[in-house]
């Protein structure tokens, strides 16, 4: 069978270069994914509750399974995982409940060599293992954060921007209200000066619904200190548009970015970012700002591989560094991996 | 498959006087029914009347142990996809109007917007003192809006009654609730967000696909949605 042979194939040479597979457990507490991720992620989870009212999920995400195994089992050094398993969501339409993952990721180390070394060992492993031609694409998710805090945007809006990038169709939206400077609600703050004079007189230490009044205050005179009105929302939005398309040769990145920046009059601090430090033998890399966009816990560097002449997707992954606090490690753990997309993968 | 058309209504308060009414501005008289659960159309084709709670009414529509029945339009989009997809609506009504809305403590000054609320979320969060709670009966519908608007960090306390109070309970923080004239809101203390108009409902006769199907139940259902249709 086809789905047997590449799995097995890609899992041996993952284990040649000193991951190991593993299994992971089946369910997992559902308040771990629901405290870090809201109620977002929680729609996709299959869960139940136990005799005492605890929720249970089946597991969602391999990449969060891993994650949850080294905090449980390994606690410390780097752990190089591999797996090829069953994860399990809710669908809304006519996809399967049951989803394969196949993937590797490499938990703990700070060693950037190793990191990115995953990129070129699963772009080798999927060249080999399929005997296609494939492209990859890159790009440094803190690129584009560097150019939000370049622009001359109220701390409100930076912080906006940047927690949305992940989610492209709201962060659309965001970016039309922006140049439309649709959502001035400046005869609201004349209204409610009254109520804000009439609270400055009270005990700030005083709580209302889970915030102090001094946080009410202190938030409402920072609002009115960055009235909307004062930004080039229209200008910065053609930025941002302009910055998402930059889709050139990874040996041209650092050129094209640094146009944009001139031409802009920005500062990217292009030197920060190591992503240009790479030598890959591969000449056939792209570097573009638009990818990365669909998972949210990517802190960094993020890829995507391409079956070259048919631009199919093989697998895509990135970095992850926030991930393992979140999920309950008392340490950052710096992480990379990568998910082979195994739907694709079959249609080869 | 049984001949009787079976019919969902209301069985309580200003939803269930108003659907009667409904039926007898059409000259269907339906037997006394102050008491009894059960009841029938006198001058209508076999039928009976089963007065249940307007969420029940739904999931007896999908189910198809009802043909035809009025409830909430608000219920209605609440509920499971697989369940809507049972369910027709065959017509929306003149009474029942309400809007599901986001509201927030009059105090938070600085909160007009989901864009606000959103931010608010992200201080939360940071805090580590958990997820921003949003208190609802409606967890389905109040989940797809504030995903929409771009919120993300919270957590929904399933609330059976007397919502309002949650902000000042410690049980959540904000709430979504039906309202129909925002008094009961304004009351407790709390206001409407400016873009926080979930939904605008009011009630809804409808109709279980399935019985569409039936060739004799659709016959029948088309000629006691005529005569509702006339005076509706």
């Amino acid at each position: 069978m086809k789905s047997k042979k590449y799995s097995e194939a890609l899992l041996n040479l993952f284990k040649k270069k000193g991951f190991k597979v593993k299994e992971f457990e089946n369910i997992i507490e559902s308040k771990i994914i629901i405290e870090r991720s809201g109620e977002l992620f929680k729609k996709s989870l299959l869960s139940f509750e136990d005799d005492n009212g605890k929720s249970f999920s089946l597991r969602p995400d391999l990449t969060i399974s891993a994650c949850l195994d080294y905090i449980k089992n390994v606690k410390k050094g780097v752990y190089k995982y591999a797996y090829f398993d069953q994860a399990y969501r809710r669908t809304f339409g006519k996809e399967s409940l049951v989803r394969n993952q196949l993937g590797c990721e490499i938990i703990g180390s700070t060693n950037l060599q190793l990191n990115l070394g995953i990129i070129s060992l699963i772009d080798n492993s999927l060249k080999r293992v399929t005997k296609n031609k494939t492209t990859i694409k890159l790009n440094d998710i803190n690129i584009f954060y560097s150019l939000v805090d370049s622009l001359k945007l109220p701390l409100r809006w930076r912080l906006r921007l940047k927690r949305h990038f992940w989610r492209p169709e709201y962060f659309n939206e965001l970016i039309l209200r922006l140049s439309t400077n649709s959502d001035l609600q400046k005869n609201v703050f004349e209204l409610d000066k009254k109520s804000y004079l009439k609270m400055k007189k009270l005990n700030r230490g005083v709580t209302i619904a889970g915030r102090k009044i001094s946080e009410i205050l202190n938030r409402f005179q920072k609002k009115i200190k960055e009235p909307r009105s004062n930004i080039d929302g229209k200008r910065i939005a053609k930025i941002i548009n302009e910055f998402l398309k930059i889709n050139c040769s990874f040996k041209d990145a650092r050129n094209e970015l640094k146009k944009f920046e001139i031409k802009n009059n920005l500062n990217l601090k292009l030197n920060n970012f190591d992503i240009f430090n790479l030598k890959y033998k591969n000449s056939d890399i792209i570097f573009s700002t638009n990818i990365g966009r669909n998972v949210e816990y990517y802190t960094g560097l993020v890829f995507e591989i391409y079956k070259k002449s048919k631009n199919l997707n093989l697998a895509s992954g990135g970095s992850y560094d926030s991930l393992m606090q979140t999920l309950g490690a008392t340490t950052k753990v710096p992480a990379i991996g990568g998910a082979i997309n195994y739907d694709n993968l079959l249609k080869l | 498959m049984s001949e009787i058309i079976k019919i969902g209504l209301p069985s309580k308060g200003r939803l269930k006087d108003e659907s009667l009414k409904v039926f007898r501005k059409n000259k269907l008289f339906i037997k006394d029914s102050k008491r009894n659960y059960l009841s029938e159309i006198k001058n209508f084709h076999t039928n009976e009347i089963i007065f249940s709670h307007a969420r029940e009414i739904i999931e007896r529509l999908a189910d198809n142990s009802l043909d035809l029945g009025i409830s909430g339009y608000d219920l209605l989009k609440e509920s499971l996809p697989g369940i809507q997809k049972n369910i027709k609506i065959f017509s929306r009504l003149n009474f029942g109007f309400a809007r599901l809305v986001v509201a927030v403590p009059n105090d938070w000054i600085d909160v007009q917007t989901i864009a606000d609320l959103e931010e608010i979320s992200f201080e939360f969060k940071d805090r580590n003192t958990g997820k921003l709670r949003v208190a609802t009966k409606y967890p389905n519908l109040t989940n797809d809006f504030l995903l929409s608007k771009g919120l993300t960090q919270y957590k929904i306390v399933n609330s059976l009654g007397s919502t309002e109070v949650y902000p000042f309970t410690d049980q959540s923080e904000i709430i979504t609730d039906i309202t129909s004239t925002g008094g009961t809101l304004k009351a407790n203390k709390l206001r409407i967000l400016k873009d926080g108009d979930i939904l605008s409902s009011s009630a809804c006769i409808l109709v279980s696909k399935k019985s569409l199907r039936d060739r004799y139940k659709k016959i029948t259902i088309k000629k006691l949605l005529n005569k509702i249709k006339k005076k509706g």
